[in-house]
C-alpha cells in the first residue's frame, strides 16, 4: 500500500501551515516522514535545511503527536523536566520554562500530580507545553485539540498565534477546517496520499470568476430587471453571515435583498456594473466571492477538483 | 544528559512497576534479619558460639545446625570464614534466582512499552540518535537491577564482616557476575522485546532462552551422546542445534559455577563463560539496536 506519492511541498519559514485530508489520507506519514519516525521507500526531504532524523535539527522542532502517551509513573511537571533534559536544555533554563509554561497552560495545580490521573484536555494542554518547551523554529503539531472543550481549544490557538508572533513555524495537521482557516497561511489538501490542492488560504477560499455586489438606493423591481438583462447575474435572496467574504461584519443583515451575485470574469463584471448603474443603482461595494475552506475541502474531496 | 535522563526515567519506572520493589523489600528483610537475629562469638577465627533468632548453633556434618542446644555446646572448630562462605552460598542459592526472576518481570516491558503508539514518536522526535535512545532504555534496566543485587551482595557482605569479623569479598564479586549474567539475558529480552512488542511474549522466550542455555550445557560437555543418534544427518542436526545454541546463548551453568568458585574461594571464574556470554549478549543487543534503527513506528 502507498501511504504517500509524488508528494512535492515547501513550506517557508515562518509560515503557518495547515495540511488537511481525512483519514488514512497520509497526513500522519507526512509528519513521521518529516520527524524520521518512519521512512520513505523514495524521496528525500528535509526539515530545517537538514535532513530528517538529524539531531541538530530535531533541538529546532517542537512536536505533538496525535494520541501522545506520557510515561504514566510521572507527574505533569516531571513530563516537562524529563522532555526538557531530553532536548539538552540546561537546569535552570529548564525549570524557569517549566515554571511557565505549566502556568501558561494553567496546569500549575496539577503539576504535582501523576499523568494518569489527568483529561484528555490537560493532556493536551500539557503536550502542548512539551511542545513548546525548547522554544522551536519548527512546531509540528498533529490533532492539537482533539478531544478538547472549546475553551481549551481557544487557549490552543491562543497559544499558537503566541508562537506565530515569536516567528517560529507551524505545521498543523487537523481536522478542525475553521481553526485551520482561522490560523493558517497556507493549506494542503491530501486524498490518498496524492496531493490535491495547495496554496494561500486565501487563493484556495476565492472563488473563481464570482463576485458579490452591495447595492443601494434600488427601485422596486429594477434589481430583478438588470439581473433578467445581463447573463449570470443574479438578486441574492438571502447572501447570510456565510455567504459574505470573512463573515458579515456589523450590520450585514440590514442589507438583506441588496446583494447581487455574479458568476463571470472582469469584463462580464464591468458590463453588470454598467447596466446597474444605467439604472440609477448605487453601488456600495464589489467583491470576489469567497467559499470557506470547509467547502473547498468538501469539494476537494467529493467532486475530485483538480489542482 | 540525554542518556542520563533516559537512565533516569527507566529507573523511575521500574520503581513504579512494584516488582523492584517486591524484590528490593525481601532482600532488606533479609538483612535485618542477619543485623539483628544473629549473635556470634569469634575467638581466632573460629565460631565459639552462635545463636540465630534464639536458636543455639551447634557442629554438623561438614558445617553447622540450629537447635535447642541438646547437641551439646561448641561449633567443632568451624573457623568464621566457612561460617560466612555457607551463609552467604545458602543466601546466593535462594536470593539469587529471585533476584533474576524479579528482574526480568520488571525490565520485560521497558522495550514494548516505549514503542507503544504515542510514546515512541514523541521520543523518536527528541534530539537523541535511536541508538542511543535504545541502549540507554536497556542500560538503565541492566543498571538498576545491578544495583538490586550490589545492595544484597554488599549489604549481606558488611553485615556478616560486622558479626564475625571476615569479609567476604567474593561473595560481592559473585552479585557482579549475576549482574553481568542478567545483562547478558536481558539483551535477549530486549531483542524479544523489539521485535514482538510483547511483555509476556518476552518473558516467555527469556525463561525458554535460559533454560535452553542450561540445558545444552551438558550434551555440549559431554562428547559422546551423540553416538546414541544411528543416523548420521539426525546426529549432525543435533549437534549443530546444540553447539549452536551453546554459543548464541549465555553460558549460564558456568557463570553459576563462577559464582560458587568466587564465594567458597576455590577454583576460578570462568573467563570464557564470561567472554561467551559477552559475545552473546553484544550480538543480540546489536541485532535489536539495528532493527530498532530501521523500523518505521
Amino acid at each position: 500500500m502507498v501511504a504517500l506519492a509524488g508528494l512535492d511541498l515547501r513550506v517557508p519559514a515562518g509560515q503557518t501551515f495547515g495540511l488537511l485530508g481525512p483519514n488514512g489520507a497520509g497526513k500522519t506519514t507526512l509528519v513521521k516522514l518529516l520527524l524520521a519516525i518512519a521512512f520513505p521507500t523514495s524521496g528525500r526531504a528535509k526539515v530545517l535545511d537538514r535532513p530528517p532524523g538529524n539531531v541538530r535539527a530535531k533541538a529546532r522542532i517542537g512536536y505533538l503527536p496525535e494520541n501522545h502517551r506520557y510515561p504514566p509513573h510521572l507527574t505533569g511537571e516531571q513530563v516537562l523536566h524529563h522532555f526538557g533534559r531530553l532536548s539538552g536544555l540546561a537546569r535552570e533554563e529548564r525549570s524557569r520554562r517549566v515554571t511557565t509554561l505549566l502556568r501558561r497552560v494553567r496546569m500549575e495545580e496539577w503539576s504535582g500530580v501523576r499523568v494518569h490521573k489527568y483529561s484528555k484536555g490537560m493532556m493536551q494542554r500539557l503536550g502542548m507545553a512539551q511542545a513548546i518547551l525548547n522554544e522551536p523554529e519548527l512546531l509540528i503539531l498533529d490533532e492539537p485539540t482533539d478531544g478538547v472543550d472549546p475553551i481549551g481549544r481557544r487557549e490552543i490557538r491562543d497559544l499558537l498565534l503566541e508562537q506565530r508572533e515569536r516567528g517560529a513555524t507551524i505545521f498543523l495537521n487537523s481536522h478542525l477546517l475553521s481553526e485551520v482557516e482561522r490560523l493558517c497561511d497556507r493549506v494542503a489538501i491530501l486524498k490518498d496520499g496524492v496531493l490535491r490542492r495547495e496554496g494561500r488560504v486565501e487563493d484556495l477560499t476565492r472563488a473563481k470568476s464570482a463576485f458579490q455586489i452591495e447595492v443601494r438606493s434600488a427601485s422596486p423591481g429594477v434589481l430583478e430587471a438588470v439581473a433578467a438583462r445581463v447573463p449570470g447575474l443574479t438578486v441574492a435572496e438571502n447572501p447570510g453571515p456565510g455567504g459574505l467574504p470573512g463573515g458579515a461584519g456589523p450590520g450585514a443583515t440590514s442589507f438583506r435583498g441588496t446583494w447581487l451575485e455574479l458568476s463571470g470574469d472582469v469584463p462580464a463584471l464591468n458590463g453588470a456594473i454598467d447596466a446597474l448603474r444605467r439604472q440609477g443603482v448605487e453601488i456600495a461595494s464589489i467583491q470576489p466571492r469567497r467559499d470557506s475552506l470547509e467547502d473547498v475541502f468538501v469539494r476537494v474531496l467529493e467532486e475530485g477538483e483538480p489542482q | 544528559m540525554k542518556v542520563a535522563a533516559i537512565l533516569l526515567d527507566t529507573g523511575r519506572e521500574l520503581l513504579y512497576r512494584k516488582t523492584i520493589i517486591v524484590y528490593f523489600g525481601v532482600v532488606t528483610l533479609v538483612l535485618l534479619f542477619f543485623v539483628l537475629a544473629l549473635q556470634t562469638d569469634v575467638a581466632n577465627g573460629v565460631i565459639a558460639s552462635l545463636t540465630v533468632a534464639g536458636l543455639e548453633g551447634s557442629a554438623s556434618q561438614g558445617g553447622f545446625r540450629l537447635g535447642d542446644g541438646a547437641e551439646g555446646p561448641g561449633m567443632g572448630g568451624l573457623t568464621a570464614e566457612m561460617f560466612v562462605r555457607y551463609v552467604q552460598l545458602g543466601m546466593a542459592f535462594f536470593l539469587y534466582p529471585l533476584a533474576i526472576l524479579m528482574s526480568v518481570f520488571a525490565t520485560a516491558s521497558l522495550v514494548p512499552r516505549m514503542l507503544e503508539k504515542g510514546t515512541i514518536d514523541l521520543m523518536l522526535s527528541k534530539p537523541i540518535t535511536r541508538p542511543a535512545l535504545f541502549l540507554s532504555r536497556y542500560a538503565g534496566g541492566a543498571l538498576t537491577a545491578a544495583l538490586n543485587l550490589l545492595y544484597l551482595t554488599l549489604g549481606l557482605a558488611v553485615i556478616l564482616a560486622w558479626k564475625t569479623g571476615v569479609w567476604n569479598g567474593g561473595f560481592v564479586l559473585s552479585g557482579l557476575v549475576m549482574s553481568f549474567f542478567f545483562a547478558c539475558l536481558l539483551a535477549f529480552t530486549v531483542l524479544a522485546g523489539v521485535l514482538l512488542r510483547s511483555t509476556t511474549v518476552s518473558i516467555m522466550i527469556t525463561a525458554v532462552l535460559f533454560v535452553a542455555s542450561l540445558l545444552v550445557r551438558m550434551p555440549h560437555s559431554n562428547r559422546d551422546w551423540p553416538l546414541l543418534i544411528t543416523s548420521r544427518a539426525s546426529r549432525f542436526l543435533a549437534q549443530a542445534v546444540v553447539e549452536t545454541l551453546y554459543y548464541a546463548l549465555p553460558r549460564s551453568y558456568e557463570l553459576v559455577q563462577s559464582t560458587v568458585a568466587l564465594i567458597r574461594h576455590e577454583g576460578s571464574v570462568e573467563w570464557g563463560a564470561i567472554f561467551g556470554s559477552a559475545a552473546s549478549g553484544a550480538l543480540a543487543l546489536a541485532l535489536a539496536v539495528v532493527y530498532f534503527s530501521r523500523k518505521d513506528y
